[in-house]
């Protein structure tokens, strides 16, 4: 057994809306290693949300198999998938999608709700987990009284408030002015770096993709290392592999 | 994981504090209808009800037969009760001493009486000096005839409340002074014994004029016997021992009567029995059935009420789909989603209930306090109008928080 938290083998997903037959994932095959960095990166449309839908339990893969943290999770129920998301999966979205009646605690209670933690550690854990993302003096304030950068901060502590083995990010800095994108970045990395949590991030951005561990690069939902280049102006020479690892390219 | 729905409903009931109040208007409406339907129904039943009580429910009385009721056989003076009925009963009463207590004609007469120059039309009623013992007829001043004036037919009688003050004016100054003083009726002067005290509504005495039966029958009324049969009653009432005879005393009676009116085997009995029970009865019935279908009424408008939940939550379902999303991104089960709308249907239905529930203590006490009634608000009314309401709020949520609770997570997350 590998040390992989994601195996994913052959997986397609087509969206079938009749006349139009998309074709999102077309036989990708991709695994993460634990306490690996991750970028997915690719044209737009090129399926890279898709592929962290289908990491994240969010959608089913069409065909295919998919291993998290050795689980297959094809034969997991609605119920134990959404105590895989609870438990291992931290989401963090392009757009927050922080509950805009909640304070920044209680939005970030919210995964532990579910977990049925008690309220007094909830609460607990979660002015640290705000704290830990300098956010210990927002605690009271709705997403409308946080700044793009806080909003994002507070989706983090979310993401990470029970302690997951998988931070799967969309895009996270998209939404973002380029400091406060490198400000989210560089509290991924100090994350990755201290307490070893796997993080796969979607970015446009070529300068975070040369950062990361590796590069899972689409394009029209196939694994394509052309387009790196084509899109992203990264070179590499490895371009005959699957699954790219470009370990800082020029 | 309840706290946290209770809270979260409260939280988004709050957030649209008023589309929250008009989504609960029907349950609002209903329950306060339904309580305060339920607690004045109950109050009016134990009016009438303590309303018998008082003209003892240890009585019964004879009334004449319907000539026109189906199986009535067809001969003049079909149905009257006389003297000679009176006596057989009578007997009857001194054989079953452990069921009966007393026996006394009702001869009622429709009559003019004066007082100086005021002249009122009034109901004498002849009886007997027991007829305290079947009715309730206490007395405000003076006294009620006696044995030996009701057997001598002495010129005496005992008035009604209302009958006195339309002769001597209005007030209780007015009626003490009656006492002693002579009326007349027929042409015959009538010296009063005493004053009834007034009881009001359509059973009561207040309108008559007690008489011994003998007085009635031979100074008021002249001649008033039927051919064979002796004097004519309108009705005989007789008092039992206790409640628990009832049946015991009808079926004596049925047997006593046929045998004294010579009825045929087969045919219909040519008199009726009336005990209280059975006009309590079909009084509680026309009650009942009144509460009932004013409380159906206000079922249906909880009805209502819920399909009004029920549109705000498929509304509100719809509006949170990301919500919904991201929820489930963040590990919450299906059931937590559906318990997460139904909490808060129910929480709807149930702050409509209370307030509706509100509204009805409050009207009910204003009536009780009006009316001299006392506490009459129904706690079963009211606990009935809770499980209701909460009924209501979990059957109408449950489709759209269902509906919710299958969402998929991309779907509702890629909503727009
Ligand atoms: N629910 C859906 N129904 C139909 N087609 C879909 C659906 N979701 C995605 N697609 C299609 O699948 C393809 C891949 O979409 P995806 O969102 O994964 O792209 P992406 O790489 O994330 O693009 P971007 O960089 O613009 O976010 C696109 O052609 C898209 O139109
Ligand atoms: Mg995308």
């Amino acid at each position: 057994m590998s040390t992989d938290v994601v195996a994913i083998h052959n997986v397609s997903k087509i969206f079938d809306g009749g006349d139009n037959r998309v074709v999102a994932l077309d036989n990708v095959s991709v695994t993460i290693a634990k306490g690996e960095m991750v970028a997915i990166m690719g044209p737009s449309g090129s399926g890279k949300s898709t592929l962290m839908t289908i990491i994240g339990l969010l959608d089913v893969p069409t065909s295919g198999t998919y291993l998290l943290d050795g689980i297959e999770t094809s034969v997991l129920d609605r119920t134990a998938q959404a105590g895989v998301r609870n438990q291992k999966l931290g989401f963090i979205f392009q757009n927050f999608n922080l509950l805009p009646r909640l304070s920044a605690l209680q939005n970030v209670a919210l995964p532990m709700v579910y977990a049925r933690v008690s309220v007094s550690e909830r609460e607990a854990r979660a002015k640290a987990a705000l704290e830990a993302v300098g956010l210990g003096n927002r605690l009271n304030n709705r997403p409308n009284e946080l700044s793009g950068g806080q909003k994002q901060r507070v989706a983090i502590a979310r993401a990470l408030v029970n302690n997951p083995a998988i931070l799967l990010a969309d895009e996270p800095t998209g939404a973002l002015d380029s400091r406060t994108g490198h400000e989210i970045m560089a509290l991924f990395r100090q994350l990755n770096r201290e307490q070893g949590i796997t993080v796969v991030v979607v970015t446009h951005d070529a300068e975070v993709g040369k950062q990361m561990d590796r590069i899972v690069s689409l394009r029209d939902g196939q694994l394509n290392m052309e387009a790196l280049h084509e899109y992203y102006g990264i070179n590499t020479d490895d371009l005959g592999r699957v699954v790219t690892e470009v370990p800082h390219v020029g | 994981m309840w706290g946290e729905q209770l809270r979260m409903a409260w939280q988004s009931l709050r957030a649209n504090t008023f589309r929250s109040l008009l989504t609960m208007l029907g349950i609002i409406i209903g329950s306060s209808t339904l309580v305060s339907v339920l607690s004045l129904g109950n109050a009016l039943q134990g009016q009438v009800f303590e309303r018998f009580i008082d003209l003892g429910t240890r009585r019964v009385a004879i009334l004449p037969g319907d000539p026109d009721a189906n199986g009535a056989r067809v001969s003049s003076g079909y149905g009257l009760l006389s003297i000679k009925d009176f006596n057989a009963l009578a007997k009857m009463v001194t054989t079953h001493p452990e069921i009966f207590r007393t026996i006394v004609p009702e001869v009622a007469l429709k009559v003019r009486a004066r007082s100086g120059t005021v002249e009122v039309d009034s109901l004498v009623v002849g009886t007997g000096a027991d007829y305290q013992k079947v009715q309730s007829v206490p007395l405000e001043s003076g006294r009620f005839f006696t044995i030996e004036e009701e057997q001598s037919a002495e010129r005496v009688a005992v008035l009604g409340s209302l009958v006195t003050e339309d002769l001597f004016g209005k007030g209780a100054e007015n009626r003490a002074k009656a006492v002693g003083q002579t009326i007349i009726i027929n042409g015959q002067s009538i010296k009063i014994l005493g004053v009834i005290k007034g009881a009001g509504g359509p059973f009561s005495s207040d309108q008559r004029i007690l008489v011994p039966a003998g007085t009635a029958r031979l100074r008021i009324a002249g001649n008033q016997d039927l051919p064979g049969r002796g004097l004519k009653m309108s009705s005989i009432l007789l008092g039992l021992r206790t409640e628990g005879v009832v049946t015991k005393a009808e079926s004596l009676i049925t047997t006593t009567l046929r045998d004294a009116r010579n009825v045929p085997v087969g045919a219909i009995d040519d008199f009726k029995i009336n005990s209280p029970t059975q006009a309590l009865g079909i009084l509680n019935g026309i009650n009942s059935a009144i509460t009932g279908f004013i409380a159906v009424v206000a079922g249906i408008s909880l009805v209502v009420g819920g399909i009004g939940i029920m549109n705000i939550m498929l509304v509100a379902v719809t509006e949170r789909t990301r919500e919904i999303g991201v929820r489930k991104a963040l590990g919450a089960t299906d059931r937590d989603v559906l318990g997460q709308f139904v909490i808060e249907a129910a929480t709807i239905s149930l702050i409509g209930s209370l307030i509706g529930i509100g509204f009805a203590v409050a009207l009910v006490l204003a009536i009780a306090s009006a009316a001299g009634l006392g506490m009459i608000l129904s706690i079963p009314a009211v606990i009935i109008s809770l499980v209701f309401a909460l009924g209501i709020g979990i059957g109408f949520g449950y489709y759209p928080a269902k509906r919710a609770a299958l969402l998929l997570p991309i779907e509702a997350l890629r909503y727009e």
